[in-house]
């Protein structure tokens, strides 16, 4: 597969001074949708405005498509659709006439069938002759995406495009990115939202003060820094772990009725068996057990601390 | 050359003209108009011709100019300062569009809009006064260039203004009063020595007296050095917009 977005030594230094890039290295495959997190002022959205055209950079390159974003920023942007964390929108126009006015913004002719595919796969057809200030949030966040999409870009940015919207909405929105990276789209979205990179991206990378701290295809970095719990549910309370339990990994639960067994899901042994058969020496019964995966949250949340 | 693009923002603002008729045509027309009944109808007639010219004719070419030069401004401003103040200005930044076809689409649909507004005052000022154009080529040179001159200067207003305060101020608290002092409603010859070298600073008596001479053939300053100013003021703007399509000035950081 070819990249079809090359990040190379890309950096920003802010008028005031402000680092908002270290030199990032990143390349983005073809149709893959590629989830970019981290917390707030870790520049993700300077990292975005770049690649689009509204932030110079300092130092550093980027092709799209193969088209360098500066030297040659009309072939590189024509094919770059962007939809931006703020829901700004020219409050007195309708929405069939923002969204024409995008196509011929990224110089691409009238193509009304276009337009109408995009507004119904958004469900704003009914809509299209409202005035933008009478939509609500949500269908401000979609007329903003059909904006994105009116001249059939084939990178899409998406910067926290879910922030602010209800769950329902949330999973539409989901389908459609899903339908356009099937249409070969490739798909860039940052998000605070860790289950909605967990649930749709085939990529993650995590980026914090300014730094790429790693890339990694979502499966793997679950499975690589995934820990997973057994979780015991004890039929009897245990006033203290006992001495035969100790130093295994468990912990007890504060009211005593829980066991709580961390171990590497990667590891060769995990070191069940020999527990189960220890708590039964130990005539230690339980009347449930449950097992969970650490979500991309946690992973998340234990990478960045570490950096700190 | 994106002419896609140049398009789809010219239709854009052009739309918004239409949308607000009542605001950008009906409003100066009306208000224009009563210049002419105050100042032509009841005050003019107490008045001597100028020049051999009716005073109610006299000021024509002043008041339209004034609709002229505070339209393309305000309208050039207004149009590229929205966006900024909105936010939709993201979108023609990531646009794969030039500066200099920015400025095309935003100038030039403000220049279309105050010349078309310029010639329906010209066309309802008729209407109270006989009018006569001698030179209507000149008059036309004087009304487009001036339309796209201050557009042009309209444009550098809304890209440096970060606050309606400011975007109003230059309109306001410059170029009103200057059109007022600049022979619009009197031959500069009709003031003492030292205010009638003072008013060769103004810039707009070059253009209110260059546009008056295309009607009448009489001009308190020579028509070519009125062209000449003009042209003048136009290389200033252009000079500006070349220097923030340079640096990226107010748009990108």
């Amino acid at each position: 597969m070819a990249a079809i977005l090359e990040i190379s030594g890309l950096s920003k230094v802010y008028d005031g001074g402000f680092t908002a890039l270290k030199s990032v290295d990143l390349s983005i495959e073809k149709g893959e949708i590629f989830a970019l997190l981290g917390p707030n002022g870790a520049g993700k959205t300077t990292l975005i405005s770049i690649i689009c055209g509204l932030v110079k950079p300092t130092n550093g390159t980027v092709l799209a498509g193969g088209h360098d974003i500066v030297r040659d920023y009309r072939a590189a942007r024509s094919i770059i659709g962007l939809v931006p964390q703020e829901l700004t929108t020219d409050s007195f126009e309708t929405v069939w006439a923002t969204v024409s006015l995008s196509r011929g913004l990224f110089g691409k002719s009238k193509n009304p069938a276009h337009i109408e595919k995009v507004l119904k796969a958004l469900s704003l057809y009914d809509k299209r002759d409202a005035k933008l200030m009478t939509l609500s949030g949500g269908m401000k966040r979609r007329m903003l995406i059909a904006k994105a999409l009116a001249h059939e870009p084939d990178i899409l940015f998406l910067d926290e495009p879910t922030a602010g919207v209800d769950v329902q909405l949330r999973r539409d929105m989901w389908n459609v990115v899903r339908e356009l990276r099937d249409q070969g789209v490739t798909i860039i979205l940052t998000t605070h939202y860790i289950e909605e990179a967990e649930e749709m991206a085939d990529q993650v990378g995590i980026i914090n003060k300014g730094e790429l701290m790693l890339v990694e295809e979502k499966a793997e970095l679950m499975r690589k820094l995934g820990r997973k719990q057994l979780r015991l549910a004890l039929l009897a309370p245990l006033a203290e772990l006992p001495e035969a339990l100790v130093g295994r990994g468990l912990e007890l639960r504060e009211d005593g009725s829980e066991l709580i067994y961390t171990y590497d899901s990667q590891g060769e042994r995990t070191g069940i068996t020999r527990l189960l058969s220890v708590l039964s020496e130990n005539d230690i019964r339980f009347k449930d057990l449950s097992t969970s995966q650490s979500s991309l949250e946690e992973i998340f949340v234990n990478l960045v601390r570490n950096q700190r | 050359m994106n002419f896609h693009a140049v398009r789809a923002i010219y239709v854009y603002e052009m739309a918004r003209a239409f949308r607000t008729l009542l605001q950008s045509v009906v409003s100066p027309v009306i208000s224009t108009s009563f210049y002419f009944i105050v100042f032509g109808g009841a005050i003019g007639s107490r008045i001597d011709q100028i020049g051999g010219v009716s005073y109610a004719a006299f000021i024509v070419p002043g008041l339209i100019m004034l609709s002229l030069l505070t339209q393309s401004l305000t309208n050039a401003a207004f149009g590229i300062y929205f966006p900024k103040f909105v936010g939709t200005i993201y979108e023609i930044l990531s646009a794969p569009i030039s500066f200099v076809e920015v400025v095309i689409a935003y100038v030039g649909a403000a220049a279309t809009k105050s010349i078309t507004l310029g010639l329906i005052i010209l066309g309802t000022a008729s209407l109270f006064v006989p009018i006569r154009i001698e030179h209507p080529f000149v008059m036309l040179a004087f009304l487009v260039l001036t339309a796209i001159t201050f557009s042009l200067f309209g444009f550098i207003i809304g890209i440096w203004a970060d606050s309606f305060e400011k975007l109003q101020l230059v309109p306001l608290l410059i170029v009103t009063p200057l059109t007022f002092l600049g022979g619009s409603f009197y031959s500069i010859d009709m003031l003492p020595p030292f205010w009638r070298t003072a008013t060769l600073f103004n810039p707009l008596v070059y253009l209110v007296s260059g546009f008056r001479w295309s009607f009448y053939g009489t001009a308190d300053v020579s028509v070519g050095i009125s062209l000449a100013m003009t042209g003048l003021f136009l290389a200033l703007c252009l000079t500006a917009i070349w220097w923030i399509f340079r640096t990226g000035w107010r748009l990108k950081t």
